[in-house]
């Protein structure tokens, strides 16, 4: 018997036996690698494509959302401004149609005191040219109850124009 | 001589017992591991039955230990190499830890065929115990082992060639030229040679350091139970199973800790195998 083979006796080791035992053992790994740890590794795997999945997408909105987000703010941005704008052009509108219907009104109100004044002028100078008509006639009137005699034309010309007169200086 | 019971164990074997005279391969550890495979195989097939997405149950608790084994030795072998190599590392650690701990299940070892004694079912000794340890058993650990080299052996050339195999273990490494590769070359093939050596005593290593544990524990374990040997019945029996008590913790310790260190061992000779082609200087030499 050679040394290797005494130390295999010495233990235990037959040929028979290591080769039964191996046998079984490779039926278990055979057997747990088909029914079991190939579906858990392949379970595993398909949880882990699709948490890295989930993250890719996750990152992915992220970054839309923050492109939208950048977007959105731009967007905005943009229709403040142009809101601004519209808000100085309307302001500048409101102001310039403003000044126009208070120059409008301005004129309006100067035209109509002007009529006011010329239609105040007419209505004086119509008064005044009753006024001294009347006075006229009864300086006239009066003159002739006073001397008693009737006037002449020229005379009742002469005290008209002497009562004008007067009743402009007054 | 009678089957029965035997309450004081004494030394046991180092060879398992065979049945049959003219079977002698069909062994009381042989039988442990039948049994022992066929509760696995029960076990796991039930658990991944009905594999659903979102666990529950058996496929559970099956999935929790799965993923922390593929966590811990993929973070080991590498993430190239897991998805070849997680059933056999994980078959070895279930394996070994289901028969470790099926090994401190009462009635192996102690459950057999021996000379009579008093009481029913009691014998004097066990000489043919009708279970034995599957890893006290040389053959089925050195089986294993070997079986285990042969993958490493296929995974290594697949990975590396043959050559990038023969260059990382001859072959001077940090980069060096010129001159100095043909003054260290002498050098890194007489530590190639050692390393091949220790390569091929691997799988004596790893057999011996599980089947020496799980034997010692065995051995202590009987000693414990017939301490009290000398003492009158009923109190020898009561010692018997007194006496080895905190040592069936100790050896639930060890039978998880055995099952571990084969299946990491297995697991980072894969890596320092496969991993050189990455880089040189990558995993150190070790055992």
């Amino acid at each position: 018997m050679n040394p290797a083979e005494n130390i295999a006796r010495t233990f235990g080791i037959y040929w028979p036996n290591l080769i039964a035992q191996v046998i079984l053992f490779v039926l278990v790994y055979l057997i747990l690698r088909r029914y079991a740890f190939k579906p858990i590794v392949d379970m595993f795997e398909e949880r882990r494509r699709r948490i890295e999945e989930g993250q890719l997408n996750a990152e992915k909105i992220k970054q839309q959302l923050a492109l939208a987000q950048q977007r959105y703010e731009e967007i905005l941005a943009k229709a403040s401004a142009e809101a601004q704008r519209l808000m100085e052009e309307v302001r500048a509108s409101s102001e310039r149609l403003a000044d126009q219907k208070r120059q409008e009104a301005i004129a309006e109100a100067e035209r109509i005191n002007q009529k006011a004044q010329e239609s105040i002028q007419l209505e004086r100078e119509r008064v005044m040219a009753e006024v001294k008509h009347e006075l006229g006639r009864l300086v006239v009137e009066a003159t002739e109850k006073v001397t008693g005699k009737v006037l002449t034309p020229s005379d009742q010309q002469r005290l008209n124009e002497e009562t004008a007169r007067q009743l402009a200086t007054a | 001589m009678r089957m029965g019971i035997y309450f004081l164990a004494e030394q046991i074997s180092v060879n398992a017992t065979p049945f049959f005279p003219n079977h002698t391969w069909f062994t009381n550890s042989l039988l442990v591991t039948v049994i022992v495979a066929a509760l696995l195989l029960i076990w796991a097939r039930s658990a991944t039955a009905k594999m659903e997405l979102v666990p529950s149950g058996r496929q559970n608790v099956f999935e929790t230990i799965v993923e922390a084994l593929y966590t811990t030795f993929e973070g080991i072998v590498g993430r190239h190499m897991i998805a070849k190599t997680f059933p056999l590392i994980a078959t070895l650690f279930v394996f070994i830890l289901a028969a470790n701990w099926f090994g401190l299940v009462p009635g192996v070892g102690t459950i057999g065929f021996g000379p009579p004694a008093h009481g029913p079912l009691a014998l004097e000794e066990v000489q043919r115990p009708l279970l034995r340890p599957s890893n006290a058993d040389l053959n089925m650990t050195l089986g294993m082992a070997l079986f285990f080299m042969i993958w490493w052996v296929i995974w290594t050339i697949s990975e590396v060639g043959v050559v990038g195999f023969l260059k990382e273990n001859f072959a001077p490494k940090g980069g060096m030229k010129g001159a100095m590769w043909f003054v260290l070359l002498p050098l890194f093939l007489f530590t190639g040679i050692i390393e091949i050596i220790s390569i091929i005593f691997r799988p004596v290593s790893l057999s011996l350091r599980l089947f020496g544990n799980i034997y010692a524990g065995e051995t202590l374990l009987h000693t414990m139970s017939e301490l009290g040997s000398g003492w009158p019945i009923p109190l020898n029996w009561i010692t018997s199973v007194l006496f080895p008590l905190p040592f069936y913790f100790l050896e639930l310790l060890v039978g998880i800790l055995q099952a571990f260190v084969f299946a990491l061992l297995c697991a980072v000779y894969i890596r320092l195998s496969t991993t050189h082609a990455e880089g040189e200087g990558e995993g150190a030499h070790g055992h």
